[in-house]
């Protein structure tokens, strides 16, 4: 497998030396300070899953090692080429006529402003991964060309080479953000186990599955960049993810590459553990060893895989299809694109929208109830589980475990945005990781326009006391008595 | 020895003052306008508002002195009395000076209810509904919602001649809505009704000098007039959660002109419907 990686995080330089003892006092006085107030300092570790957990040690031991080398630390995060995000401050291919002082490059992707001082990494070519004597830039020339102070690079790229300035800049830079902004409800990882997340509902969104809930790709895609860099812009209204509006626009950029990072570390992880699962886990292994399997041949089949490359293939197959959906979701092929204009809210638009809601085909009744508030007949009904078993509790689930409350649709609050195309894409690609099912095929576009316009008057609704459908009539008037003498 | 601790007392009103006199040139001062004129307000209202404060902040540094003059003055002419030789007399206390007690009641009532008359004017144009610039009577422009942790605007859309429509207490199928990103005119009055959706919030402009708590289960009008045209800071001034100082957004102020286009923009990102101009023909 073709494999650059770049560590990125704290390392040690010369001007850190000159600062040794200052340092040194500084962590002495935290540590006095950690010390006395009951508190010590870890190395940051992204946690595993659950799932994890109930693997028998060496699987264990593999998962760990394998996400360790391929996507690190949370302080030293590695930045893996195969991984289709924008990791770097820019990148692009070397040009003709590259000088030790000064190498053209025409840029393919600039994410960052480029300053002084990043470094430049080679992605191929006869450079390709000697970074022991990492080549800092000096400036970017007008025409785009790279230089590099004096003396100068030892060896020459050739034209064609590709090459990357700032390695892994820009998850870098969302770390930090992320760290500030994110962290405590998402948590470190991405699981939603932030300190703040106990007191939250609904609970913040755990991104390991890769799945995201509003989205405007169609049902089978996963989240686009868009659709993740608006929701940190606008907030998700009726819950506690606020809006982040004042955030530039390479800060939400660089929010956008990690937390799709965290989501990939997340989802590799998730198939990695599900696939050991089915013959390392401590159950398996148990049941295997009743059924006559001696315990130490089992383990030996799994350090021979891991050995023998078998689990490398198996990596490597869940690692492709998490970047071929990844960069799928990106295409505008995946994107919800209505074929006809909204039509207009008319009364009669509104009535067949009613009518749809409440047929028998769509049974939006059944969560969403009669009125729309949320408290359809499935919201006390023991619902089933996506692998068919019944639920804990009545109610609807989420695919995290979460017990979820239908939208009330006469609030006028919309999660996922209150743009016509928000709520199409709601009816057409469902909501993801929700019972929400997906009606884009099932029902054609100006049906789901009519079902628009119908949700979207339901706040308006003039609504009588009593009878909820039929039109209210003035009370009849009292009998006449004559006036008497 | 004795002399050092005089001086070194009389150095605390000293340093004060300095402190004072260098403060706004290092921008630690009232934000507002940069340039030449650092730290004024914003605002026709929030620079009345600033007089009130310097005339308070002149008050107390004459009292400030003074006190700290006399001071000097007895500690002085307590080394004095030490020095001489063969004295004898020692400090003594005295208790219940009717003069003296009259006196210093009477002063400073006088001084608060001086301020207390003073600044009633502007406290009743701030806050006073009837007293409100007629620009802005009954008129809100926008309905600002505090909500941990953000702010949610709600402004009235447009009528079919492109129209600003009259804000109503509930929301309207026309209404337009933006987070974090308050538009409104420049150079004039203008209006918002201010409300909460969970806990209590502060609604703080500090360029403009307006600061008004979003209480649950009230709507709040809160006038404000930017002089110029210019990006402003949107605070929440109240310790509301653990992510109170994510609670930030910015005002914008751009001349009457731009206000309905303004609107206009919002309305046509609010209408998009995802159809591609090309396949829509
Ligand atoms: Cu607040």
């Amino acid at each position: 497998m073709k494999k650059s990686e770049f560590s990125i995080g704290t390392r040690s330089t010369g001007t850190a030396r000159g600062r040794a003892f200052p340092g040194a006092l500084t962590a002495g006085l935290l540590a006095m300070v950690a010390l006395t107030s009951g508190c010590v300092r870890h190395d940051a570790e992204f946690s595993h899953r659950e799932e994890y957990n109930e693997l028998i040690p060496e699987g264990q031991e593999y998962v760990h090692k394998v996400l360790g080398t391929y996507f690190g630390k949370p302080t030293r995060i590695v930045a893996w080429e195969k991984l289709p995000l924008k990791l770097h401050a820019a990148v692009g291919t070397v040009g003709e006529g590259a000088t030790s002082l000064s190498v053209p490059v025409n840029f393919t992707q600039e994410n960052l402003p480029l300053r002084p001082e990043l470094e430049a990494a080679w992605l191929s070519g006869n450079l390709f991964q000697k970074n022991d004597t990492p080549a800092l830039i000096e400036a970017i020339g007008e025409n785009g060309s790279v230089m590099f102070p004096d003396p100068g690079l030892a060896q020459l790229p050739a034209a064609g080479d590709r090459v990357a300035i700032g390695p892994g800049e820009v998850l870098k830079f969302g770390r930090v953000l992320y760290a500030e902004h994110c962290l405590h409800c998402h948590g470190v990882s991405g699981d939603s186990h932030g300190p703040t997340a106990p007191y939250l509902n609904p609970k913040p969104r755990d991104f390991r599955r890769g799945i995201f809930k509003f989205t405007t790709t169609v049902a089978a895609s996963r989240a686009s960049r868009t659709d993740l860099s608006r929701t940190i812009d606008e907030g998700i209204p009726g819950t506690y993810m606020p809006s982040f509006k004042l955030l530039t626009p390479d800060e939400n950029m660089a929010l956008v590459e990690y937390v799709l990072w965290l989501a990939m570390r997340g989802e590799v992880e998730y198939q990695l553990t599900g696939q050991l699962k089915n013959d390392y886990s401590n159950e398996a292994f148990a049941d295997r060893v009743k059924g006559g399997e001696s315990a130490a041949e089992i383990r030996k089949e799994l350090t021979d895989a891991v050995n023998g490359g078998e689990m490398a293939d198996t990596f490597n197959g869940i690692v492709d299809t998490a970047v071929e959906r990844w960069v799928a979701a990106q295409e505008e092929a995946s994107l919800v694109t209505p074929t006809v204009k909204h039509l207009e809210a008319t009364a009669e638009s509104i009535a067949r929208g009613r009518a749809l809601y409440l047929s028998k085909d769509l049974n939006c009744v059944a969560c969403h109830g009669e009125a729309g508030l949320g408290d359809g007949p499935q919201t006390y009904s023991i619902t089933k589980n996506s692998a068919g078993a019944d639920n804990p509790t009545p109610g609807l689930y989420d695919d995290w475990g979460n017990l979820v409350v239908p939208r009330n649709l006469t609030t006028g609050i919309y999660r996922g945005g209150r743009r016509p195309i928000d709520l199409f894409s709601r009816l057409h690609g469902g909501i993801k990781g929700t019972p929400m099912p997906a009606f884009g095929g099932k029902k054609s576009d100006e049906e789901l326009w009519d079902l628009v316009n119908y949700i979207m008057s339901v706040p308006y609704e003039k609504r009588t006391p009593g009878d909820g459908s039929k039109e209210a009539k003035p009370a009849e008037a009292p009998p006449q008595v004559a006036a008497g003498g | 020895m004795k002399k050092f601790w005089v001086f070194f007392f009389m150095l605390v009103p000293v340093l004060a003052l300095w402190s004072c006199i260098v403060a706004p040139g290092y921008g630690w001062w009232f934000p507002g306008s940069d340039g030449p004129s650092k730290g004024v307000a914003a605002s026709p209202l929030g620079r009345r508002i600033d007089d009130l404060f310097y005339m308070i902040l002149v008050i107390t540094t004459i009292t400030f002195i003074g006190v700290q003059l006399a001071l000097g003055y007895v500690l002085w002419t307590g080394i004095r009395r030490d020095n001489r030789e063969g004295d004898v007399e020692k400090a003594w206390f005295s208790h219940g000076s009717h003069e003296l007690e009259v006196i210093w009641s009477i002063v400073p009532a006088a001084v608060l209810l001086f301020i207390a008359l003073y600044q009633m004017d502007v406290w009743a144009s701030y806050r006073v509904k009837t007293h409100f610039p007629e620009e802005v009577q009954n008129k809100p422009m926008a309905e600002v919602t505090a909500r941990q942790f953000e702010w949610r605007i709600r402004y009235p859309g447009l009528d079919e001649n492109g129209n600003v429509l009259p804000l109503m207490p509930d929301p309207q199928p026309t209404d337009l809505y933006a987070v974090n990103d308050l538009h409104l005119p420049s150079g004039r009055p203008v209006m918002i009704n201010l409300k909460t959706q969970d806990v209590q919030h502060s609604f703080f402009l500090p360029e403009l000098r307006v600061k008004q708590d979003a209480v649950p289960g009230l709507v709040i009008p809160v006038w404000f007039e930017a002089d110029k045209s210019g990006e402003y800071t949107l605070l929440c001034a109240e310790l509301c959660g653990w992510g109170h100082y994510k609670m930030k957004a910015r005002f914008v102020a751009r001349p009457e002109e731009e206000f309905i286009p303004y609107l206009r923009e919002l309305t046509k990102q609010q209408s998009y419907d995802g159809v591609k101009e090309a396949a829509a023909q």
